[in-house]
């Protein structure tokens, strides 16, 4: 089944949303609610688990009805639908999420049926296997790089852009000097962030014309 | 609740098949996934990050435990996820415009399709059939795919320049550089905030 | 498509005049029986696509209308909610999706933009400034005898004289006006290059709908338009804005980084000061002519707009982000152009304010301040889809182009930070060269979205029967 496109996974879930009349909000608006408040920035939690390029939750509360001469049928449960872009299998990718922000699977699953907790990996990994929906077509339009590479590189791209045009003009011998200086600093520095913006100019080497 | 995240749009669609065409899509996504060269208009269309389709089968819908309602559904659903760089109107123009055989070959077997072409028609049926996103995130917010693609580039040329550098004399490097600049020129564009949504 | 009637639509849309002189006029209607009034007198003297076979007219009368104006003249409700969104809203609601910050921002255009609404746009063309002042004199009496019509104020445009002869220059010195689609129907005679790319890379006329409303647009469908169809058939929208250029801001840009771009001497200048547009400033398209202006390039209408990107993806020939490429790619982005046939507008800019004297040398700062340059105007059939887009996309933005964030160096509006990629190659007379510190060479002064009517919509508003169905 092509949940996997190269390196990336493509993984989809559709979790039955608990059903309580007696509740005065919904399972399925309390977690609208939850969603509604996380951060989408590097303060995400994705942010704080390792390897996912892009993920989203959607709370599908029907499906839709298309009008004449289709017929109209509605489903009984309502479903969260956890679609993610990563860097490891389910398993592996799982673990990190358990690992990195337990406290937010339990927040937004703990409104799922069915939902075992954080407390044992094993169960919670066969709920999530239970839950999961093959893909029939996965695209990917980079498919070799993890998200480190990726937020690396548009790191390097941002640096080398500003060493070039700071280094326009420059003596041979100086510019290979100043060059080595800044592969050197590059090569020091951290990866960024995910989720976030991408800090402007962070090698300070010399040149000119600014 | 947004669909949108720095430079991406995430889009949800969910439409309505008979069970009978399920199978005859199956094998179109088939072929589409094993003959790479169908997949060339997507890539060169560039700014869609991760697509996919899922076909869910009517009586396939997660059951977790006896507690929860079966469903009783007659239709096989066919949930289509985009993450892509640009407007909505941008991103279904150009669908329509280019790769409305594609297109139309993965939905025609949809309850209603209007068919892509012509595109207002084409957009009422997207509209209808979305729903939107509650919670959106993505590793790049200032990048889009194109953007990536050229920062990797960048970086595989940085890398080549490098391990070059230090042994090379001054008028080596000087010459090296050069060839670095051309291969890198096209692909400085600076990431950023995306422009604002219309 | 079935022959365009050019009686019925006005002349401004279906060509340029290439007159040297115009006055365009900004109105407030008092109440919606003036406007009313206005248009029935007016409407004898609208110039139309009618061909001038015999001759040009002395002067030509065009009229258009924002929404605010179609509001004041009390159209059906039912037609005023079926303009396009972004007609309703008007340019200044818009600026956000323009990229209209910062000094160009509404608060800083001229006060013309920032008092009373307008309502109507009336320009006049004309061949001598005399023939100008007559046709403004009778549209004054006009207004006068009608009363309770405010005119706001008027902006004056005029071409430029070089060398004693009657240019298409503005005051940067590019040569402009080359690249107008040829439509379906429209024109005469078509120019390669000008209309869209076909699979076997000849060009063809785009579909009238593209400019008009009321026809078969590029998608095969009819543009999104106002109710009743009368209304809008033969009718298109413009979009007007006043754009400042700082002149000396753009001759010192020019000066330094000519001096770090190849050779550094006069020859070196010029090519850069064709890298930034993708033309040489005497119109000579550098993806042609990479190495030097060619007049008989410019000189040959099957020649001077017949050039495509797809075999100069490196952009050593014509900069990736360089003006013309980013209004009109091409095959630049593959699928045979498919990409850009739907993003096309027509322009008829014209320079305003006074001529830069060659002969006395100015500082900067009062060639800056000096109040000059281009009264842009473009017509299309969707604001937003054309024209909006463009300039959010491809002047504003780069991401199609694979340019990132990069900006029209001209247009765009620059922040701290941004730079200009130039790419070259191994020719040190063609070196790659990024420039940075980017000034804002252009500042929006003013502008607004106009609808510009057939001669038949003309006369329901005058005659008060518009009914919305």
């Amino acid at each position: 089944m092509p949940n996997q496109n190269g390196r990336v996974f493509g993984l989809t879930f559709l979790c039955p949303i608990l059903d309580d009349e007696t509740l005065q909000i919904s399972h399925d608006l309390q977690i609208r609610d939850y969603l509604a408040t996380l951060p989408t920035d590097e303060r995400s939690p994705f942010a704080l688990a390792p390897g996912t390029h892009v993920a989203r939750l959607v709370v599908m509360d029907d499906v839709i009805y298309v009008g004449m001469p289709a017929h109209e049928e509605h489903l009984a449960s309502k479903y969260l639908v956890f679609e993610t872009n990563t860097d490891a299998d389910l398993p592996g990718y799982l673990r990190t999420l358990f690992d990195a922000i337990p406290q937010h699977i339990d927040a937004v699953w703990s409104h799922c049926t069915g939902y075992p907790g954080t407390a044992d990996f094993d169960k919670l990994l066969a709920y999530m296997k239970a839950c999961q929906i093959p893909t029939t077509f996965f695209f990917a339009a980079v498919n070799d790089k993890s998200v480190t590479e990726t937020l690396l590189a548009l790191q390097t791209q941002r640096a080398v852009a500003e060493f070039i045009t700071t280094h326009q003009g420059m003596a041979p011998a100086q510019l290979q000097r100043e060059f080595l200086e800044f592969y050197q600093a590059l090569q020091s520095l951290p990866c960024p962030a995910a989720g976030g913006k991408l800090p402007r100019r962070v090698i300070k080497t010399g040149g000119h014309n600014e | 609740m947004s669909n949108i995240n720095g430079k991406l749009y995430a889009m949800n669609a969910i439409t309505p098949m008979k069970p009978w065409k399920t199978w005859i899509l199956r094998v179109i996504f088939f072929l589409l996934w094993h003959i790479k060269s169908k997949q060339q208009d997507l890539i060169n269309l560039s700014f869609i990050q991760f697509a996919r389709w899922v076909i869910i089968p009517r009586n396939r819908f997660p059951s977790l435990s006896s507690g929860q309602k079966q469903e009783t559904l007659t239709y096989d659903y066919l949930l289509f996820f985009s993450n892509f760089n640009g407007t909505w109107n941008q991103y279904i123009d150009a669908f329509s415009a280019v790769l409305s055989t594609g297109l139309n070959l993965i939905w025609r077997w949809s309850e209603k399709f209007p068919g892509s072409v012509p595109v207002t028609g084409f957009k009422e049926y997207i509209a209808r059939i979305q729903f939107d996103t509650d919670y959106y995130y993505t590793a790049y917010p200032e990048a889009t795919a194109n953007d990536t693609k050229a920062a990797h580039i960048v970086q595989g040329a940085l890398t080549t320049l490098a391990t070059q550098a230090a042994a090379q004399t001054p008028e080596q490097f000087q010459a090296a550089y050069l060839q670095f600049l051309l291969a890198v020129q096209t692909h400085l564009g600076d990431t950023g905030d995306a422009p604002a949504v219309f | 498509m079935s022959k365009l009637n050019a009686t019925d639509v006005q002349g401004f849309v279906l060509r340029g005049y290439n007159m040297p002189h115009a006055r365009f006029c900004f109105l407030h209607f008092q109440n919606a029986a003036a406007g009313r009034h206005l248009v029935a007198q007016l409407l004898g003297s609208i110039t139309t696509g009618q061909l001038w076979d015999n001759g040009k007219p002395q002067s030509t009368l065009n009229i258009a209308f924002t929404f605010k104006g179609l509001t004041a003249l009390e159209l059906p409700l039912a037609t005023l909610i079926s303009f396009p969104d972004e007609f309703q809203q008007g340019m200044k609601d818009r600026a956000s999706i323009l990229g209209d910050i910062g000094k160009n921002s509404p608060e800083h255009w001229d006060a013309l933009w920032r008092g009373a609404d307008i309502h109507a746009w009336v320009a006049i063309h004309a061949l001598t400034p005399e023939t100008l002042e007559a046709q403004f004199a009778q549209l004054n009496a006009i207004i006068s005898a009608t009363g309770n019509i405010h005119l706001l104020g008027s902006q004056d445009a005029a071409a430029l004289v070089i060398d004693g002869k009657l240019s298409t220059k503005e005051h940067f010195g590019y040569t402009d006006g080359f690249g107008n689609p040829d439509y379906l129907g429209v024109c005469r005679n078509t120019q390669p290059g000008q209309g869209k790319l076909l699979p076997d890379g000849t060009w063809a006329p785009l579909a009238t709908g593209e400019l008009l409303l009321g026809y078969a647009d590029e998608a095969g469908e009819l543009p999104v338009a106002p109710v009743p169809h009368i209304l809008a058939a033969n009718g298109t929208f413009m979009v007007y804005r006043k754009l400042h250029e700082n002149v000396g801001t753009f001759r010192a840009f020019l000066d330094e980084w000519g001096a770090r771009y190849g050779a550094g001497d006069a020859a070196a200048k010029e090519k850069l000061a064709s890298k930034f547009i993708g033309r040489w400033q005497d119109g000579t398209p550098i993806e042609l002519s990479p190495d030097a202006p060619d007049p008989s390039i410019v000189a040959d209408p099957n020649r001077n707009t017949d050039f495509k990107f797809g075999n100069d993806l490196s952009g050593s020939r014509c900069p990736v982000g360089a003006h013309v490429r980013r209004v009109h790619p091409r095959d630049a982005f593959g699928f045979n152009g498919k990409l850009v046939d739907r993003r096309r507008i027509t322009r008829r800019g014209m320079p305003y304010g006074p001529q830069v004297d060659p002969t006395t040398p100015q500082d900067p700062a009062t060639l800056d301040s000096t109040d000059r340059g281009v009264v842009f105007m473009a017509l299309n059939a969707s604001l937003s889809r054309q024209f909006e887009f463009v300039q959010q996309q491809w002047i504003s933005y780069g991401n199609d182009a694979h340019l990132g964030n990069e900006k029209d160096l001209l247009l765009g509006t620059h922040l701290p930070g941004e730079k200009f990629s130039i790419q070259g190659d191994t020719n040190p007379a063609n070196p790659p060269l990024f420039c940075a510190n980017l000034p804002n060479f252009v500042e929006l002064r003013g502008g607004d979205y106009f609808f510009l009517p057939s001669i038949t919509a003309l006369a329901m508003i005058a005659m008060e029967l518009v009914d919305p169905r």
